[in-house]
């Protein structure tokens, strides 16, 4: 498959966030503008050298919001492209910097990515659906679907799915940009009220704000550029696939966790790493369920396994397979656009050996994994 | 399932219901054409829609031009099963924007014989009276937002047998 030779290398060379949290006195544009600027930052890039940049959103604040994000670093006269790919925006926004990099077209581009999400259930539809009577348009109630599923078809206990969320939390409390830094008792979390059974308050992604930004150059190019090599992170594989015919009909709160696996076979095979390979992960864990469904999808564990790996610790900082090191998506919240390109953020931090008190020793190789409805999914795997 | 509030064991939509005199005032139609067809005016009985290949045979719940697995354009029109497996369900206690019903509702997530899944509320029922794997029943019910002349009429899941209604202990 010619998806899986690029051209060249490409690295990641320089990162930046803007804190996830509610900003009420601060629209989108400034946002992520702040989050570029902390990325150019971060690898002493000036704004006037960047090629090309792919901005991701879902929620509407005006057209070509990426244009007016960047216009007050500069009018350079660069393609500006605005990306919706819903809960994997921003990571679909890397993956096109990643290709036009790899297939030659440019040598230093950007990817970033914004959202302010609403308070209250995500739905997926337009407002005027028949869905919005029909009630089946609720990511978390689909979430939960799956979740009492896997209970069923595991015998998993609830405390499995809590702990998810407690990890979660104690990874946050150490790191400065996460929403919630305040931790939690696996009593806690699954006596905070329910919003669909099984899932408690505390298992859900809060809903948020925030930005993320990463600048993406060519290997043979850094010198050009006079970028330091040494921090710079190899992206190994970028897979982005849609939702594929699996016989149980079209709709988006049914999809399968397990469509995850056609894109990570693609992104393993691209970076020639196997699962036993990846030092650290990250997954979209909107819901607990996820991110024990997404661990067995990426290969990581076994089907119908990631709940003892979960109770045993496994995927906590010190574990075998520590995931969603930053505090994920149940920490952090869930800015959509921002969410693929804070993964690659955190995975580039642990791999430069940056990440303080949560670093993962040794850590070589990191995958980073976003869902999105119309089951869109990414496999980034970034590489020392 | 966990603790919660409890949920009025008759289905949140059938407090929207409106008596029959008053309904033929009102537009009565299907929440969506191209998956619920009425059998009559009234809208007490219908069918749920879609379509099957003439190439590979598979089929969908709902509109479509092309088949979603081997993307031929021979498509016939069919008409679903009213029954089902449950697959998976649970408790909504916070609701989408829209939702009309009563809260918390049930949501049923059920596998029909030819293979799509439809989800959709499960009303006659408490949860507890619910299990994975059993058989459930296509019901109907009449829906109005508040504010609107048009009585919608949505389909329901509710247990195919009477008997798993309401578990021991339960009224
Ligand atoms: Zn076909």
């Amino acid at each position: 498959m010619t998806l899986l030779s690029p051209g060249r290398e490409v690295v990641v060379a320089g990162v930046g966030l803007h804190p996830f949290g509610r900003f009420r006195d601060k629209d989108l544009a400034t946002l992520a503008r702040d989050a570029v600027v902390a990325a150019l930052g971060d690898c002493g890039v000036p704004w006037k050298d960047i090629q090309a940049a792919w901005f991701g959103h879902v929620y509407y604040h005006g057209m070509s919001v990426g244009e007016t994000a960047l216009a007050p670093l500069g009018l350079t006269g660069i393609p500006i492209i605005n990306v919706e790919n819903a809960c994997s925006s921003g990571s679909t926004a890397f993956w096109q910097a990643y290709w036009s990099i790899a297939s030659g077209l440019y040598d230093l581009a950007l990817a970033f990515g914004a959202e302010k999400v609403p308070s209250g259930p995500v739905t997926v539809t337009a407002a005027d659906s028949p869905d919005r009577y029909i009630g089946g348009d609720h990511m978390m109630a689909g979430y939960a679907l799956r979740a009492q599923r896997y209970l069923a078809e595991t015998g998993a206990p609830l405390a499995a799915l809590g702990q998810v969320a407690v990890k979660a939390r104690q990874n946050a409390a150490l790191n400065p940009y996460a929403h919630r830094k305040d931790t939690y008792t696996l009593e806690e979390v699954l006596n905070s009220r329910l919003v669909a059974d099984p899932l408690t308050l505390f298992q859900c992604c809060p809903t948020s704000e925030g930005a993320a930004a990463a600048v993406l150059c060519a290997r043979e190019c850094l010198g050009q550029y006079r970028l330091d090599g040494r921090r710079a992170v190899r992206v190994a594989a970028a897979a982005l696939t849609s939702g594929r015919y699996n016989g149980k009909g079209s709709d988006h709160s049914a999809f399968s966790p397990y469509r995850t696996e056609p894109a990570a076979l693609q992104a393993y095979e691209m970076a020639g790493l196997g699962p036993e390979d990846v030092d650290l992960v990250q997954v979209h864990d909107a819901a607990t369920i996820g991110e024990l469904q997404q661990l067995e999808a990426l290969h990581l564990l076994p089907v119908g396994e990631a709940w003892r790996a979960s109770l045993e610790g496994r995927t906590a900082l010190a574990g075998d397979i520590p995931c969603n090191t930053d505090g994920g998506l149940l920490a952090m919240g869930h800015p959509f656009g921002a969410t693929g390109i804070r993964m690659v953020h955190e995975t580039v931090t642990q791999l430069r050996g940056e990440a303080g008190p949560r670093q993962v020793p040794d850590a070589r190789a990191g995958v980073a994994q976003c869902s999105g409805a119309g089951d869109v999914t990414t496999v980034i795997i970034l590489a020392k | 399932m966990g603790a919660g509030p409890a949920l009025t064991p008759m289905g949140s939509c059938r407090k929207l219901a409106l008596p029959m005199t008053q309904q033929t005032r009102h537009k009565v139609q299907s929440v969506d054409p191209r998956r619920l067809k009425l059998a009559d005016p009234a809208g007490t009985s219908g069918v749920l829609l879609g379509f099957q290949c003439r190439q590979c045979g598979v089929q969908v719940f709902g509109p479509a031009t092309y088949c979603q697995s081997c993307t031929s354009n021979d498509l016939a029109p069919v008409e679903l099963s009213q029954r089902g497996i449950l697959y998976s369900f649970t408790v909504v206690r916070v609701p989408p924007a829209g939702w009309p019903g009563a809260v918390p509702y049930i949501l049923g997530q059920v596998e029909l014989p030819e293979g799509p899944h439809v989800l959709a509320e499960v009303i006659d029922c408490a949860p507890t009276g619910l299990k994975i794997g059993m058989e459930m029943a296509l019901a109907l019910t009449h829906v109005q937002a508040e504010g609107s002349e048009v009585v919608r009429v949505v389909y329901k899941w509710r247990p195919q047998t009477p008997s798993a209604n309401f578990p021991e202990g339960k009224p």
